[in-house]
């Protein structure tokens, strides 16, 4: 069953910024459907009073990551677009992965070692062994 | 009066040139020297470490490979059989595993590499029986093809 990474998405506007207008028609707008249309995700959306830092969509996973992404100057269409984009998303980080395969047990049979394959008499701790 | 363009004595100025030189001095953040600090030595070792990154990436194809040889041939060395005789005798014997995960079971399951060791062996001495005995001995077992009809 899917279980969606993204835990909360934060919408931190200014009602009164110049640039806040994209997010402000995104709330008075598209904010419900995108809501319905994902039930899992808790949307917060809160105003910051006063001339403060630019309007940022922050969203957390629930891994513990917390991703910030600026929504200054954009349309409400383009901040959908980010929302569904950060909702589809988990919350590993975007860093080149060194290897597309990863396994916990490597070896089965046992890992090679100098010893594995020389007679086991080189293996032997004991009381002297006399020469044959 | 109606000004349809700005007057020639007006310069623009940068204003983001901070961020546009540390766009370049992040990717110079590991180097040696100066050239992790000064913008005119970064932007050229950047630049270069770029060109190799982008060479490499045919160089790496053909170090690995070599690597997975010569890691197959200290393995099948120690199972007395020597790398060409090795991977000719498995490949005659229609067993299609690659350098990589034969260098991989070498490391990680040495008993399924010794009975790989010994497979190409025993198709080695059914290679000699059959070129070296002329016809009069039946065929050897492990030599036997299988034919996919797909």
């Amino acid at each position: 069953r899917y279980v969606r990474q993204l835990q909360r998405l934060q919408l931190l506007f200014s009602p009164t910024a110049a640039d806040a207008r994209g997010a402000r028609q995104f709330v008075e707008e598209a904010a419900q459907d995108f809501a319905r249309q994902h039930p899992d995700v808790v949307l917060y959306v809160s105003p910051r009073s006063g001339p403060g830092p630019a309007p940022v969509l922050r969203a957390e996973y629930l891994n513990g990551t917390v991703r910030e992404e600026l929504i200054a100057s954009k349309t409400s269409e383009e901040i959908v677009q980010l929302a569904t984009k950060l909702a589809n998303q988990s919350g590993l980080d975007i860093i080149r992965i060194r290897k597309p395969f990863h396994t916990d047990n490597p070896s089965v049979q046992g890992q090679w070692h100098p010893l594995t394959n020389k007679p086991s008499i080189l293996t032997i701790q004991g009381p002297r062994l006399q020469p044959q | 009066m109606v000004v349809l363009s700005a007057a020639r004595w007006v310069r623009s100025r940068l204003s983001d040139r901070f961020w546009r030189v540390q766009e370049v001095l992040k990717y110079a953040r590991h180097f040696r020297g100066r050239k992790n600090r000064c913008y005119k030595l970064a932007v050229r070792s950047v630049r270069r470490a770029f060109v190799r990154s982008t060479k490499a990436r045919r160089e790496k194809k053909r170090i690995l490979r070599a690597l997975w040889i010569t890691r197959i041939e200290a393995a099948s060395l120690e199972h007395g059989l020597k790398y060409p005789a090795f991977i000719s005798n498995l490949v005659k014997s229609q067993v299609e595993l690659n350098r990589k995960v034969l260098a991989d079971l070498a490391i990680y399951e040495p008993k399924t590499f010794k009975s790989l060791a010994a497979l190409a062996q025993r198709r080695r001495q059914e290679g000699f029986l059959a070129a070296l005995g002329d016809g009069k001995e039946p065929e050897g077992i492990f030599s036997r093809i299988v034919h996919q009809h797909y």
